[in-house]
């Protein structure tokens, strides 16, 4: 189904327009390739600082709800920049993408990694003292920043190393 | 007898060491510890900078931030600059010549001298405007120049792939 999906895509006109302004437009691939990590470091400066503070490791004297108000902004707007700069390379050679084994890799630790950020948020958005209340939250807290930090990690060095499943997979997927 | 820029480069890249890294998944495992070294450098500095320019984390008094922030960044820089050596030394003589390293490594001479400039001199009178919502020039030109500096930094790194 995937496959379908990116044959589909790699047939429409969206992709010959991408492929042509990809190829044409100087310094376009750098550029798109710099605005996407960038948006890494937006993440890496907002919901993977908030794990290290949550882990008793940044940050000590700011509260968490006040990081956690003031950081994940950015984090929600980063996701979608991630997104578009991502897809335009995608687009670009979709069935190259969709059976490469470390992009799968890549979005199986992505989507966990959205839902904690989410599920842990969306806690403290009625209560914005909800992981210090019991010891027990405390300690679920730290579980769940410990995961998402290595899940954000995962995602963003799998991202580099997308271009290297040859390498890893030499016989091909 | 000193040892031409030249002949260092050559002896760098000719280090069994460096032949290892660039023909192993060394080269792949750095690289991406970069990045996300690198990644986690700029999304922590930018704080600082945004806080400087009277942008963001108003209610944070920049000299608490600053102390907070910067060892994560610091610890971010010293593994980024680690790692990058690594794959230069892979193919010293080339990219020493690749004008996107070049402007990287002229960028990176920027961002440290823009720091270094903030802390002896901007920073010394921060009692002053500590819990300010805008600092004075002096220290929004600092976070506007590091922000910009450091952005460069990014996009010129990843263009010195593309001039392979």
């Amino acid at each position: 189904m995937v496959l379908d999906l990116a044959n589909a895509l790699a047939e429409s006109p969206l992709r010959t327009a991408v492929v042509y302004l990809l190829g044409n437009v100087p310094g376009l691939p750098p550029i798109v390739q710099t605005i996407h990590i960038l948006s890494v470091a937006a993440i890496m400066g907002s919901v993977v600082l908030i794990d290290l503070k949550v882990l008793g490791l940044a940050l000590p004297s700011q509260s968490l709800s006040e990081l956690a108000r003031r950081l994940m902004p950015w984090t929600w707007w980063a996701l979608p920049t991630l997104a578009l700069s991502g897809a335009v390379f995608i687009l670009a050679r979709p069935a190259s993408y969709v059976v490469n084994p470390v992009f799968r890799l890549k979005f199986a630790m992505l989507a966990p990694a959205v839902v904690l950020a989410a599920v842990f948020h969306r806690a403290m958005a009625g209560d914005s003292g909800f992981w210090e209340r019991t010891r027990a939250r405390e300690i679920a807290a730290k579980v769940v920043a410990a995961v998402s930090l290595l899940l954000w990690i995962g995602v963003a060095m799998a991202g580099r190393w997308i271009a290297y499943a040859d390498y890893l997979f030499p016989e091909g997927p | 007898m000193g040892l031409s820029v030249a002949e260092a480069l050559t002896a760098l890249e000719t280090l069994p060491i460096s032949a290892y890294i660039g023909e192993s998944w060394w080269f792949p495992f750095l690289e991406s510890i970069h990045v996300v070294t690198a990644a986690f450098l700029v999304g922590s500095i930018a704080m600082v900078d945004l806080r400087l320019l009277g942008l963001a984390a108003l209610g944070q008094p920049v000299g608490r931030l600053t102390k907070e922030v910067l060892p994560w960044t610091w610890g971010a820089c010293t593994l980024s600059l680690l790692t990058g050596f690594g794959l230069f030394a892979t193919r010293a003589t080339h990219y020493a010549g690749n004008i996107a390293f070049q402007l990287k490594m002229a960028l990176l001479v920027l961002a440290a001298v823009n720091m270094a400039v903030f802390h002896l001199s901007t920073s010394r009178r921060i009692a002053q405007w500590d819990t300010e919502g805008t600092p004075p020039l002096a220290s929004r030109a600092a976070g506007a120049s590091s922000l910009l500096f450091w952005i460069g930094v990014i996009l010129a790194g990843r263009w010195i792939g593309h001039l392979l």
